[in-house]
């Protein structure tokens, strides 16, 4: 295998983060579709969940369940993971108000198209 | 570390549904397809030996959010059954090619994946406190709970009226008027 290859096969799942942050960034950026916008915060979001989980991963550890005190084996920290399991949490709050105000604009505009409501607020 | 055959299938599986969820037109396909994205997600997390952020992922990532989502178009309008997939944006696909290119270049200075010489594995001080004094301090076999509800116990207080902010707000932006008398 050529270099670049192996430092990208051993670092996989921080590639995968790049490419889905790539994916997330596209749809909020490109969709017309305000639902789809709010998926791709998602996904960016899940991506980024990624990135701490790997980045606490230690081959050949354990899930930090120490049982009584953590000096018999190795253990994957579990920092990344508190903040991970925090950020899911606020995530859904922020998705949950998104789609209440999208429920609102629709009941007042009729349309969920990025291009349409713009037509219809330079209308108003 | 080189991948397993477990983290290659993983890995094709959560890119494709991503790439299904950008590609499709029909909202209600795509909100699908990010479920099942959230599920093969939740169980990358736990490949990677984090068994309580893949259950909660598994659980609002997979449950809660797709929920929430088809409320959403259940209660607005379900575009986009004319064609199957969106048609590509180019200006936006520059720019984002162009960012994910920045992302992918800093990626090879990273450690690698479950390497000894991390960071976090060769400054270990902080991470082996908690792993270490997690049971004697708090009682709890699990160093993430612990850590969560008992080190951090104010910040999950301050997550929780951060849930109940967001719930408010929901309500107030859909004049839902529980507390108002008519």
């Amino acid at each position: 295998m050529t270099p670049l290859v192996d430092v990208l096969t051993s670092r996989y799942a921080y590639v995968l983060f790049a490419l889905l942050l790539g994916i997330g960034l596209y749809m909020i950026v490109s969709s017309q579709n305000l639902v789809k916008k709010v998926i791709g915060l998602n996904l960016f979001q899940t991506a980024l969940f990624l990135f701490f989980i790997a980045s606490a991963y230690l081959a050949g550890g354990q899930a930090p369940i120490v049982h009584h005190g953590g000096k018999e084996a190795t253990y994957v920290s579990p920092l990344p993971q508190v903040i991970v399991l925090t950020a899911i949490v606020v995530g859904i709050a922020v998705t949950a108000v998104a789609l209440a105000l999208l429920v609102r604009i629709y009941a007042e505009y009729g349309t969920l198209e990025e291009d349409v409501l713009r037509e219809v607020r330079s209308d108003d | 570390m080189s991948p397993g055959a477990i983290e290659l299938v993983l890995f094709a599986f959560v890119l494709l549904t991503a790439l299904a969820t950008a590609a499709f037109r029909d909202v209600l396909a795509a909100i699908i397809v990010f479920a099942a994205y959230s599920l093969g997600m939740a169980i990358y997390y736990a490949v990677l030996l984090a068994p309580d952020v893949a259950m909660t992922e598994a659980a609002i990532g997979a449950g809660v959010t797709t929920l929430l989502l088809l409320l959403t178009i259940a209660k607005t309008v379900r575009p986009g059954r004319d064609e199957i997939f969106e048609s590509i944006h180019w200006s936006g696909l520059l720019v984002v090619g162009a960012f994910t290119t920045v992302i992918l270049v800093t990626v090879t200075s990273f450690p690698e994946i479950g390497a000894s010489d991390a960071p976090i594995v060769s400054n270990p001080e902080v991470s082996q406190y908690y792993i270490e004094e997690a049971y004697h301090d708090t009682g709890v076999e699990n160093a993430v709970t612990a850590v969560l509800a008992g080190y951090r116990g104010f910040d999950t207080f301050g997550e929780a009226v951060v849930v109940f902010a967001a719930g408010v707000a929901t309500m107030v932006v859909l004049h839902t008027e529980v507390f108002t008398r008519d």
